[in-house]
């Protein structure tokens, strides 16, 4: 992918810029509002990162500037701060994700990927597979090698999101997100609770496990 | 809010309270003083009757005996209408001549009426009887002039004082409404204010323009404190981002250095087992600090802007269901009880699934080995109760206020992870949405509950 990161600390830089170069994509880097707002609007990107507090320029007036422009390209936007009303804050004016500072390089990799997939016509499937699982989504109904497999509504919902999604990861906020529309970070690992269940009864009886951890990221249905 | 001015409002309103009040005192003063005059008049008025009565009796004294004094007798009744006069002989043999009959009851003489002639006065008669020609004379004048005294005195009531009211009852309203007007004006902004909208202002118009009277005057103080506030949380803001800001860079440098740190040690050594731990303790850190200005914002009380209507029941459901596989692991339980029917209340459902969640999170890891937790929801009397209890150690009655503060830690607790701001949170965001948070005994254990107001129409 094509990327341009706007962020002004060199340290937040480096580590962001690394990580995604390790991945094979290209990126752009500018350290200053002004600067960042030519380059977006000159380039074509597949994704933009683009920090809040920036000099010059700050990163929620690029964002406007951009959408103002007509360029449709995700945004993800980083921020310090993470209260309340800044996520919203940040989605109005125009980002289509919004990463609290500090974050894991692997939240922030999957939210690209995720991000770059948009929009998925996806919708009409009505049959997701990986290997052997099979998941009726009319029928609503999970087989494996043949095997019909019960789960709970929720864990089904789960297992769809992970599906559509087949191999790229999910963290355990984009499921939260996604699977029980929540907006927050719980204490307790209720996310890897409900994985565990879910990998209990996909996974556990059959030889090849379908469900993988991304240390520090998240899950990854693999085909 | 409430634009619409309904005619309870304006019946309430201080003008027109005033005018209504006011009008009952002239009323009484008006009465009192026609009062005096009516009687003053009417006992002068019967008094000149009397002494009319009492001078025409001289006309029949001059007659010396009873067939004399039948005749002038009869005369004067044929020439008397007895609804104006009265006139009666009473000979000692009973016979009767004049215009009328009387009739002895008890020791007065009762004036009925005479067949030939004319009906009697409606009003009744001064009578006046006297021995004469040894008989009785029986006068009788009409009372009619006092009637009309009377009638003539209320409609001078009525004349002066109903044109009077309807006047001051119309101008109260008017005022009333006008008042009204600009005092649900300021009424509104105080609302806007308390939901967040700080912007809101008393438009201009209702400060201005009215000779600084004192509605103005308080639209015009409310202005500059709204204004004040404003500021005061914009600089709140600005301050708290760029304290975020400079300690969240650093922060996430640490971060970023400690997994690179950990990248670079090799796996399964002590050294990597420090740089991991380090990592642990900087996320922690920065939960701490998250969960800190999250608070503040809600008590800053600008989440109430987006305010809209969020099911409890479903969303408890859905946080239930989401942590009841982490209490089976925990070898407890989490059951929820709710009614089938929508619990609606109005506020944001992000805030209240982090508030239930942890609700729930401190009775999995505070409820005691194998907690049992049980969320439960209820309306009672137009309210919405969310309450979660568990079987734990609870909380010392002492302590219960004290939890509900930042960082604030049990003894008992410090060893568990948590980091002291789970209460606080809960705290918040019950205040946000002026639900009542209370913590009781459940013998043994913990209830936390909390009173939601159900949305009333307006809202």
């Amino acid at each position: 992918m094509k990327l341009l990161l706007i962020e002004d600390d060199a340290t937040t830089a480096d580590y962001v810029l690394r990580g995604l170069r390790e991945e094979g994509h290209t990126v752009d880097h500018l350290a200053n509002g002004r600067d960042g707002l030519t380059q977006a609007l000159g380039g074509t990107y597949d994704v933009m990162i683009i920090d809040r507090m920036l000099p010059e320029l700050d990163g929620l007036s690029i964002t406007r500037a951009i959408r103002a422009a007509k360029v449709t390209t995700p945004i993800i936007f980083l921020t310090a701060i993470g209260g309340v009303d800044d996520r919203i804050e940040g989605l109005n004016a125009g980002a289509d994700d919004y990463l609290v500072k500090p974050f894991a390089f692997g939240e922030l990799s999957a939210r690209l990927a995720a991000l770059a997939r948009r929009p998925q016509a996806q919708s009409e499937q009505v049959m997701l597979e990986a290997g052997d699982l099979k998941v009726d989504l009319i029928a609503r109904k999970v087989t494996r090698g043949g095997q019909e497999i019960d789960l709970l509504p929720r864990e089904f919902s789960l297992l769809e999101f992970l599906l559509r999604r087949k191999g790229r990861v999910q963290t355990r906020t984009m499921l939260l997100e996604g699977v029980w529309d929540l907006n927050f970070d719980p204490q307790t690992n209720v996310v890897e609770t409900h994985i565990s269940r879910l990998r209990n009864k996909v996974d556990k009886p059959f030889e090849r496990d379908l469900i993988h951890t991304v240390r520090g990221a998240g899950y990854r249905i693999e085909g | 809010m409430k634009a619409r001015l309904n005619r309870a409002e304006i019946l309430a309103s201080t003008p027109l309270r005033q005018a209504l009040g006011l009008m009952g005192i002239v009323f009484a003063i008006l009465l009192v003083t026609l009062g005096f005059a009516y009687v003053a008049l009417r006992s002068s008025t019967e008094d000149s009757i009397r002494a009319d009565l009492k001078q025409q009796t001289a006309v029949f004294q001059v007659a010396a005996n009873p067939e004399t004094l039948s005749v002038i007798v009869s005369a004067e009744a044929r020439a008397s209408d007895p609804s104006e006069r009265a006139i009666a002989f009473v000979m000692s043999d009973g016979r009767q001549v004049g215009n009328v009959r009387v009739t002895h009851q008890g020791d007065r003489w009762v004036i009925s009426r005479h067949p030939e002639y004319a009906p009697l006065s409606k009003h009744g008669y001064f009578t006046l009887t006297m021995p004469l020609a040894g008989g009785l004379l029986v006068i009788g004048e009409s009372r009619a002039p006092i009637a009309e005294l009377t009638s003539t005195f209320l409609a001078i009531l009525v004349f002066s004082f109903v044109p009077s009211l309807l006047v001051s009852a119309a101008y109260g309203a008017w005022v009333g409404m006008r008042a009204r007007k600009r005092v649900s004006a300021i009424e509104e902004t105080l609302d806007d204010l308390t939901e967040g909208r700080l912007e809101a202002r008393v438009p201009r118009d209702e400060v201005k323009a009215r000779k600084g009277d004192d509605l103005a005057r308080i639209g015009a103080r409310l202005n500059v404190m709204a204004e004040t506030q404003e500021a005061t949380v914009a600089a709140l803001r600005q301050v708290s981002a760029d304290i975020a800001h400079d300690l969240k860079t650093p922060m996430q440098r640490i971060s970023v250095l400690l997994s690179e740190l950990q990248e670079a040690l090799p796996e399964d050594t002590p050294p990597r087992a420090l740089a991991e731990q380090a990592g642990t303790e900087a996320e922690r850190a920065v939960a701490v600090f998250h969960s800190l200005l999250r608070i503040a914002q809600i008590e800053g009380g600008s989440p109430k802007a987006r305010f809209a209507r969020v099911d409890l029941g479903a969303l408890a459901a859905d946080i239930t269901e989401l942590y009841e596989a982490s209490a089976e692991e925990a070898g407890g339980a989490l059951t929820l009880q709710r009614p089938d029917a929508p619990l609606i209340v109005h506020g944001d459902r992000g805030l209240l699934g982090q508030m239930l969640s942890n609700l729930i999170e401190n009775a999995i890891r505070h409820g005691g080995p194998a907690p049992k937790i049980a969320v439960s929801l209820s309306r009672e009397r137009g309210a919405i109760i969310l309450s979660v209890a568990d079987h734990g150690p609870g909380i010392p009655e002492a302590e219960r206020e004290k939890v509900l503060r930042r960082l604030y830690r049990l003894e008992r607790s410090r060893t568990t992870p948590g980091n002291g701001l789970g209460l606080a949170l809960v705290h918040a965001v019950a205040g946000l949405h002026e639900a009542e948070l209370e913590l009781s005994d459940n013998r043994p254990g913990l209830i936390v509950s909390l009173r939601f107001a159900a949305p009333g129409q307006s809202a």
